[in-house]
């Protein structure tokens, strides 16, 4: 095993130190080291940015480097918020193409729905809302196909249609028939609302309020918890839709085929044009940084409509035991598990594929390989494509963990987090050598140090400084290794004649 | 009384953990004289060098500098001493101009503030005592290899070396600047320079030496006065008994013409064509000076770098866009010249290295590797051409050159290529090895593969050839039949316009 005997003893030695350092966290602080909750957190974390460590250490053995990580799981988080974004809409809209408040008509696309004595919704934006009831219906004269509406109520503003846009919207409003202490009875039923859509209650002069549906009666009238206090029949209500912009799988599909496409560029300009991958990445990360930004106005983007689904990916957990007399409850993150499908994968890949001994030779000597007639550049350039997809993979993982992105910070610096990890578990940035175990036993070493950092109450303004001189004790340890190793090596081969 | 000799080394003696490298090797060299070491790869040649030059420490033993024994601790001791040595693979930095590369680390300095002027003035003067006529602010990397090795000869001059150790000067130097060397040593032995010459040139040596000495297994195996030095007595003790035949000559028979060029045109020489033929079973040598675009015919052939035109058929038919992936799959490989950067995976093992090629063939399921089937191929490899190892899991850099051959031939054999493009196929091999793989190229052209190959010493062109090819700046410049071959035409083609 002349072969693959240091990268064993690589292994072997930070396996070595991270089981010494849990060794002493027990001992030192075995109430909050042990505790259910900090285990599962250190799996989670280790999860999170395990994913990431995996995909840069495919570049790192090819010899290439990426450093768009960081910006691209903030990328990925924030088309993600983007993608899932719900946008509220009342049922039945109708578009109002131009109004006169003088005369209280409003020119509105052609809709036979609507009866003199009904109440409708104004709705020119958020904050511009208003109740009126309609008075007449005649069709426009000048326009075939709109109606004209003669309204009471209170409209302030002239305003016309620019470039053949709506102004506003309207929508029918439902008088509420009856009002218990639990439920709202409406006069007709609504067989397109679902629960957790949200209802608004709009009263002539009163402000409105918005209640979210809990439950809905199966003959349509709706259900609400705690919405009815205070509530008199001289309310109407306007049922609002959820409208999601994308379903979760094809928003997931969608996130992950653009970091895909990312990492297809990264790797057409290195390989085809020749570029530098420190100088390709490095643009990477400032321009994906940038777009976050920008595609978010900076604003902080969340998950609060998707708790129940994907949040349960992201904070879920597959028990163990539950809580007992002295006993904690303690279960396997989910991000672990798919951490751990992604561990063997990666394994699979690296190992047991031509392409993987394939990318050991690239990374130790790309002419050597060039040179045996093996297409050295579709192997780069894969590196880079699975790099990507693992950042892609891992920012939505971070996104719903953490379920609050700030679109300037999130991410920053998780590509030399998961360079750190990888260097840490033998992959060497000349190229050529690494191992996904030894990635994930690097990246658990460097979770278990953050954690140790906080349980120890060590000032976490030395968090970099120790990380970073443990990496330095790491790799130095390796490097005398290396030389002891080879010298051992040489005087063997030596005793061998020729 | 004789004055002592200008270096004297007395049973020297160098273990490293489970080998004996040099046991009781003694060797004096009196100023003004040429001592050639030879020896097999493994003979303990380098070490010798290596311990001369500071590199390394003897376990025992005495050296000796005019009579007085001096301790050679390190590269600055060695060179304190008056001994440098000239690596086979040049040690200048090619970014800089000649006089820096001269003084680097000397450098005469005023206020921290180099003395270009002075550096200048005071190169030319070594550069002229080696006899090149070049500038001392020329860039390195301006020069061909044979003026970079002036500089390097002016370098150790410039110190008052007094004892100068050459290490395969000659391997990448065509003849005409090899010629110019053997001058150059000349008339520094007059000047009373004390001068070791390693080579595995056995004609080199007998140009130049005043004697021989041979090293076998680490232990002096023998010592050759001026008139006792002859290919065959340095050949029988390098090698502990005397080859008849180096160039095992079997007939055989020609097939119809497999690789077909037509004007070829290369980017290192955009002017000139290239137009040759192989036929299967036939084993065309390339000849021609360093330059000549030897190394970037077969390198354009495999498809390295791209042809700006022209046409190459392979069994007939016409290839385009030619790539080395395209090429391997057409059944052309190329065993290159720089064996450790191009040819081999130097850290990784040699079944991995055999293996490398065949690797994409040897699969299951479309993807997963297939190692079981790796192995055994390596096995038969390794029986087939004789690779001395103690297992397949040895990495390539461990073994000597002639095995590190090996295992790259083995590579290619192991897709049985049609069409095999050998580039300096024994350079930096011992004799031993060169004769195994002479009788490995035999066998493949005798199996009707097509061979075509570069070398630089025309002894092995004229001994393995059937037909010759002689390269001039980027053109055929003649063709000569075995019948035909003298070395005189050969270089007669290479050099006259």
């Amino acid at each position: 095993m002349t072969e693959n005997l240091t990268g064993l003893i690589k292994i072997f030695g930070i396996t070595l130190l991270l089981v010494l350092l849990w060794v002493l966290l027990s001992i030192y602080t075995p109430s909050t080291f042990l505790a259910s909750n900090n285990i599962e957190n250190l799996m989670r974390r280790t999860a999170l940015y395990g994913v990431l460590g995996i995909g840069v250490a495919f570049v790192i053995i090819s010899s290439g480097i990426d450093l768009s990580i960081g910006s691209l799981v903030c990328l990925s988080a924030c088309l993600l918020g983007s993608f899932l974004q719900v946008d509220y809409v009342a049922t039945g809209t109708t578009d109002v193409w131009n109004f006169k408040a003088d005369a209280k008509t409003l020119v509105i696309s052609d809709q036979s729905g609507y009866q003199v004595g009904d109440h409708v919704w104004y709705e020119k934006d958020r904050r511009n809302r208003t109740l009126l009831e309609i008075k007449g219906i005649s069709p426009n004269e000048k326009t075939a196909g709109q109606s004209v509406l003669f309204v009471s109520g209170d409209l302030t503003r002239d305003q016309q249609s620019a470039d053949g846009q709506p102004v506003a919207k309207i929508s029918k409003a439902y008088s509420v028939t009856s009002v218990a202490d639990l439920a709202v009875v409406f006069e007709i039923g609504f067989p397109n609302l679902n629960p957790r859509d949200k209802i608004s209650f709009v009263h002539p002069t009163a402000s409105n309020r918005e209640k979210v549906v809990d439950r809905l009666d199966p003959s349509g009238s709706v259900i609400l918890t705690d919405a009815a206090a205070g509530i008199d029949e001289s309310f109407y209500a306007v049922p609002i839709l959820r409208l999601p912009r994308m379903s979760i799988p094809l928003a997931i599909v969608s996130v992950l085929g653009i970091a895909l496409t990312l990492g297809f560029v990264h790797g057409l300009l290195i390989t085809r044009l020749n570029l530098q991958p420190f100088v390709v990445t490095l643009c990477g990360l400032m321009i994906y940084r940038g777009l976050s930004r920008w595609l978010t106005n900076d604003q902080t983007v969340g998950f609060i409509e998707y708790q129940d689904s994907l949040g349960k990916i992201g904070t879920g957990r597959w028990e163990l035991w539950p809580a007992g007399d002295g006993v904690e409850s303690f279960g396997i993150p989910y991000s672990f598990f798919i951490f751990l499908l992604l561990t063997l994968l990666a394994m699979v890949l690296l190992n047991l594929t031509v392409w993987g001994r394939h990318l050991l030779a690239v990374g130790r000597n790309v002419e050597a390989t060039r040179y045996s007639g093996i297409d050295t550049n579709r192997i780069i350039w894969l590196t880079y494509i699975i790099c990507a997809g693992l950042a892609g993979l891992g920012g939505m993982m971070f996104a719903i963990d953490s379920n609050s992105i700030a679109p300037s910070a999130f991410g920053n610096f998780f590509e030399l987090y998961a360079i750190a990890a990888a260097v840490l578990g033998g992959c060497s940035l000349r190229g050529g050598a690494g191992s996904i175990l030894g990635v994930v036993v690097g990246t658990a070493l460097m979770q278990t140090l953050y954690n140790a950092i906080i349980l120890l109450k060590i000032p976490d303004e030395l968090e970099f400084t120790i990380i970073g001189a443990v990496i330095l004790f790491g790799v130095i340890s390796d490097e005398l290794l290396h030389r002891t190793a080879a010298a051992f090596k040489s005087s063997r081969s030596a005793a061998t004649p020729n | 009384m004789n004055a002592p000799p200008l270096l004297s080394v007395e049973h020297l003696t160098k273990t490293f953990p489970g080998v004996r490298a040099l046991s009781n090797v003694s060797l004096a060299l009196k100023s003004g004289e040429v001592l050639a070491v030879i020896g097999e790869n493994g003979a303990g040649k380098s070490t010798l060098m290596k311990i001369l030059a500071g590199v390394q420490t003897a376990d025992s033993g005495r050296i000796m500098i005019d009579g007085q024994p001096v301790r050679l601790e390190n590269a600055r001791a060695a060179i304190a001493a008056g001994i440098v040595l000239i690596h086979q693979e040049l040690n200048l930095c090619d970014n800089l101009n000649v006089g820096q590369n001269i003084f680097l680390g000397r450098e005469p300095q005023k206020f921290g503030f180099v003395k270009s002027r002075e550096i200048n003035f005071r190169s030319q003067a070594y550069l002229q005592r080696v006899g090149l006529n070049v500038s001392a602010r020329s860039i390195v990397s301006s020069l061909t290899i044979g003026k970079q090795q002036m500089v390097e000869i002016a370098k150790a001059l410039s110190v008052d070396a007094k004892i100068l150790i050459f290490d395969e000067p000659t391997s990448s130097l065509s003849a005409s600047e090899s010629e110019s060397l053997f001058r150059l040593i000349d008339d520094l032995r007059r000047q009373g320079v004390g001068i070791i010459y390693i080579s595995h040139r056995l004609g080199e040596v007998r140009r130049l030496a005043d004697r021989v000495l041979v090293l076998r297994d680490g232990e002096n195996a023998g010592e050759l006065g001026r008139h006792e030095i002859t290919h065959d007595r340095m050949v029988s003790l390098m090698v502990g008994r005397e080859i008849a035949q180096l160039y095992g000559r079997t007939e055989h028979p020609i097939g119809p013409t497999v690789l077909e060029v037509d004007s070829l045109v290369t980017t290192t020489w955009p002017q000139q064509s290239v137009s040759l033929q192989v036929r299967a079973g036939e084993i065309v040598g390339i000849a021609g000076l360093v330059g000549s675009g030897r190394t970037e015919l077969l390198q354009t052939l495999f498809g390295i770098t791209p042809a700006l035109s022209g046409s190459i058929r392979i069994a007939g038919q016409a290839m385009e866009n030619m790539s080395p992936v395209t090429a391997v799959k057409c059944g052309l490989a190329l065993v290159p010249e720089d064996r450790k950067q191009h040819g081999l995976l130097t850290d990784f093992s040699i079944r991995h290295n055999v293996g490398l090629a065949k690797l994409s063939h040897n699969r299951w399921a479309g993807i997963f590797a297939n190692f079981s089937k790796q192995k055994t191929e390596t096995g038969e490899m390794i029986r087939r051409l004789g690779i001395k190892t103690p297992s397949d899991r040895q990495l390539a850099k461990f073994l000597s050159g002639g095995n590190q051959q090996k295992v790259v031939l083995g590579k290619w054999l192991a897709l049985s290529p049609k069409i095999l493009l050998l580039d300096e196929p024994t350079r930096g091999i011992d004799v031993g090895a060169k004769q195994e793989i002479y009788r490995l190229i035999e066998q493949l052209a005798a199996q009707s593969m097509a061979i075509l190959f570069v070398s630089s010493e025309l002894e092995e062109i004229m001994g393995l050839a059937d037909r010759v090819l002689v390269m001039q700046e980027g053109r055929i410049a003649g063709e000569l039949l075995r019948a035909d071959f003298t070395e005189e035409s050969i270089l007669q083609m290479a050099t006259t316009k």
